[in-house]
């Protein structure tokens, strides 16, 4: 027999934490209310009988935002044979307001009493026992972070899972409302209904979601219950409100002994008078973000001329991947040469081409994490909630963009935490023109193969700025003609600010780097193949024309020729206008749907050539001879033997990065045509993956369909725009 | 008077609230309630930061001005 326990109570009480404790998984914890956004079921490390279910966290059975909708239906619809309601300590009498909701619902429930470590640290004494006896159900203090009293909160929950006794009626409302109460029960049971007393007090409060599933003459006769009871004008659902308060209020009195009385100014106080002050929040805030991408990527860290950690980690990486490759040729020396480039040419180049960069994103996402895990994210979004607000979101918004810059999917899937549903689509349109960490490899190789005599990190931000300015376009367009609404209200608590421990930071950017491992072995693994396949081989491969052809009997024929030659010559003509109509970019934006990081690994495969002779005399050719003679060639004359020099020396690398491919030149020219390039991947649709997920907040592919077509528009008008001004400016 | 006329240090007695259904039970919830207490610990351009119930809460302008404190 096995049984279903859900883990339940107000955001950021600590389910999460308690969640990765009992089942030793690894879910997202983060220290702004609204990280969970939907259920997540895991089996009980010491029992595997026993299933845990995390729920997002929800301030009340009446759900405001879409995800309080998820935990809500699991509790009174799906109903769990037992809840462990979270209570945190620190905040007791709030918490309480909904363990009150749950134990109406009859579900059978044990209370943990979470965060006993910053009770205690408060000087705070709370009477588990009393409490256990006011409620009726067992009460167990834990602190979750670190698995304290959770053996026992466990015993108390298979208990009551097994018993599934209900708890005992409280004694919660007064005379006249229970009454009102009695009589709406009584005609709920007698229409059939199940959990009449939970249904009930909704019914009475109004509930629109409860009211939706009786019938109206039932609702009709509610109503007159309340009016004959209260006056036709009554707002129950406030009366409601304050009678549980006051009951919560009481109980606490009576269990609560406070170390201190009146509110005294907390460390988290102090710290937000700097951090949320009226002049200085915006400039720290931006001081923070640009930390953020210095550590990540640059070569000039914090102006010290040193590599941020990002690029230094990348570089060992990238040589460990280089002598794999070397052993992995030597091996294959021997082996017939379409296996040697399927290897080679195809896998290992292709995923190399990636590789080096999963350190930055590394890097950027446990960066990440400190923001989420140490309170900040929610006055982030309080302080930034102003100048959202001008272009018609709430500061709300703020938290799934910056989620978008480690990863587009969980970025989307947090738009459920928005409260209209025009935040929500419109944020989930500008989740898309993020910079993702997998868009990150497309900016370095650009930046590093064709903006290799500019400033490269400026070049960097420069996008980073871009997506923002674009985003705050869009959604200013969007909000103008489109939804009409006005921006939202900003409700938000703002938790405890708490320092993160190493642990939990480690294992985020551990989650990060397996969840890469995994797409590396899988999609972009496949995708190495298959682009391999198709940019060598065509017809001719098969019947028999290039054996007889290719002199070394080989069935692969020229890239130009390739089946995938023929496939982007089609597509190419559209990008034209936008200064890359070849077939090879063509080919990368769409390979990049499926994967972001396939841009590059499409690139490194397509633009393998080695720099020839005739390469570098054509390539030179452009150059006049004052020109030439800049460039180092003696008396500006072309000298085939210094080339070779010149051309890796002054004209590409001056940075010295060998990650870059000369060959992209010969199809992408101007800097302009770079720049619209990058952009337009920027901005364009998002990977597949993202795409699921924007269909799941947005539910019907119709809305999907016009939020991909607004990122598309979008990614073409501002592209083209690039090329055409770059092309008039640089 | 509004709440947004609160200055920081300040503390009031909710009176009501003058503004959408569902936003008004979403205030109940996080304990906006009749009568009970709300001090003002900090304010910025963006809005307020109020105590409630021992929890710290952030608000924008244009809400706090439609809850009546007295
Ligand atoms: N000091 C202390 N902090 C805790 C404890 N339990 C959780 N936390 C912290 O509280 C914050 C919220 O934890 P989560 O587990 O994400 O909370 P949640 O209830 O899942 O939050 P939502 O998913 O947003 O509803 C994190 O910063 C945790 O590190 C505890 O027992 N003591
Ligand atoms: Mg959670």
């Amino acid at each position: 027999m096995s049984y279903t326990i859900a883990l339940a109570g107000n955001p950021n009480c600590g389910k999460t934490t308690l969640f990765n404790d009992l089942t030793g998984s690894r879910q997202r914890v983060g220290n702004w209310p609204g990280v969970t956004v939907d259920k997540k079921e895991g089996t009980y490390k010491k029992d595997k009988e026993i299933n845990i279910m995390d729920l997002p966290g929800t301030y009340s059975l009446s759900p405001y935002s879409a995800e309080e909708i998820i935990a809500r239906d699991y509790i009174v619809k799906e109903k769990p044979d037992a809840v462990i309601d979270i209570v945190d300590g620190t905040s007791i009498e709030r918490n309480l307001y909904l363990t009150l909701q749950i134990l109406e619902t009859g579900v059978p429930t044990v209370i943990a009493l979470n965060m006993m470590d910053e009770v205690e640290a408060r000087g705070d004494k709370i009477g588990a026992e009393k409490l256990s006896e006011t409620f009726g159900v067992p009460v167990v203090p834990v602190v979750a972070r670190n698995g304290k009293g959770i053996q026992e909160l466990m015993e108390e929950a298979v208990k009551a899972a097994k018993e599934k006794k209900p708890p005992k009626k409280l004694p919660i409302f007064d005379e006249k409302l229970q009454g009102a109460i009695d009589e709406a029960k009584k005609l709920l049971e007698d229409a059939g209904e199940s959990d009449s007393e939970w249904k009930a007090v909704k019914l009475l409060e109004n509930d629109e979601n409860v009211a939706g599933q009786v019938t109206e003459e039932l609702k009709k006769q509610i109503d007159g219950i309340v009016a004959k009871a209260y006056g036709p004008e009554a707002d129950l659902e406030a009366v409601v409100a304050d009678q549980r308060y006051q009951y919560i209020a009481k109980v606490v009195k009576n269990a609560v002994k406070k170390g201190t009385t009146g509110h005294v100014e907390t460390k988290s106080d102090k710290l937000d008078k700097i951090l949320t002050n009226r002049i200085l929040a915006l400039p720290i805030f931006a001081v923070i973000m640009y930390l953020l991408f210095a550590c990540t990527n640059s070569e000039n860290f914090l102006f010290l001329g040193i590599n941020s950690p990002g690029i230094w980690l990348a570089g060992i990486v990238e040589s460990i991947w280089e002598r794999l490759t070397d052993l992995a040729a030597g091996v294959l020396g021997g082996a017939s040469p379409w296996v040697y480039s399927l290897v080679i040419d195809g896998i290992m180049e292709g995923l190399g081409a990636i590789l080096g960069f999963i350190p930055l994103v590394l890097v950027l996402y446990i960066l990440i994490s400190f923001l989420e895990d140490c309170g900040y994210m929610a006055r982030i979004a309080f302080v930034l909630d102003r100048i959202f607000r001008r272009f018609g979101l709430s500061g709300r918004s703020f938290i799934p963009l910056l989620q978008g810059f480690g990863c587009s999917v969980p970025a989307v899937m947090a738009t459920r935490t928005l409260e209209s549903e025009k935040d929500r689509k419109i944020t989930t349109i500008l989740a898309g023109f993020m910079p993702c960490g997998a868009k990150l490899p497309i900016f370095a190789l650009f930046v590093s193969t064709l903006f290799a005599d500019s400033n490269q990190t400026l070049v960097t931000y420069s996008l980073y700025i871009f997506s923002i300015v674009v985003a705050i376009i869009v959604s200013l367009l969007l909000n103008k003609f489109v939804y009409k609404d006005g921006a939202s209200n900003f409700i938000m608590e703002l938790p405890q600010y708490r320092i993160p421990t190493l642990k939990s930071i480690l294992i985020h950017g551990w989650e990060k780097v397996k969840g890469f491992a995994v797409k590396a072995g899988t999609v972009i693994f496949v995708s190495t193949i298959l682009i391999w396949f198709l940019s060598g081989f065509n017809f001719g491969s098969f019947n028999g024309t290039n054996a007889a052809e290719n002199e070394d009997g080989s069935v692969m024929c020229e890239m130009n020729d390739s089946f995938m030659a023929s496939i982007g010559n089609v597509i190419a003509p559209v990008f034209k206008p936008l200064g890359f109509g070849e077939w090879r970019p063509a080919v990368g934006v769409v390979t990049g749907w499926i994967a972001k990081e396939n841009v590059v690994v499409t690139f490194a495969q397509l633009y393998d050539e080695d720099v020839t002779d005739e390469y570098l005399e054509e390539y030179f050719a452009q150059y006049s001879p004052e020109e030439l003679e800049e460039l180092g060639f003696e008396g500006g004359e072309y000298d085939a033997e210094a080339a070779g020099d010149i051309y890796s020396e002054s004209v590409l690398f001056e940075g010295g990065d060998e990650n870059a491919l000369p060959h992209m030149k010969d199809d992408i020219k101007t800097k302009a045509a770079a720049y619209a390039y990058m952009v337009f991947n920027l901005l364009c649709m998002p990977c597949f993956a993202a795409v699921g997920a924007m269909k799941r907040e947005l539910k019907t592919w119709k809305e999907t369909g016009k939020a991909v077509a607004v990122q598309m528009v979008t990614a073409y008008v501002v592209a083209l725009l690039v090329n055409v001004a770059g092309g008039l400016f640089l | 008077m509004a709440l947004a006329m609160m200055e920081v240090g300040e503390t009031r007695e909710i009176r009501a609230f003058h503004g959408k259904e569902e936003v008004k039970r979403h205030l109940q919830d996080l304990g906006f309630v009749k009568g009970e207490h709300v001090q003002v610990i900090g304010e910025n351009p963006s809005g307020l930061i109020l105590l409630v119930k021992g929890v710290r809460i952030a608000l924008n302008r244009g809400l706090a001005s439609q809850i009546i404190v007295a």
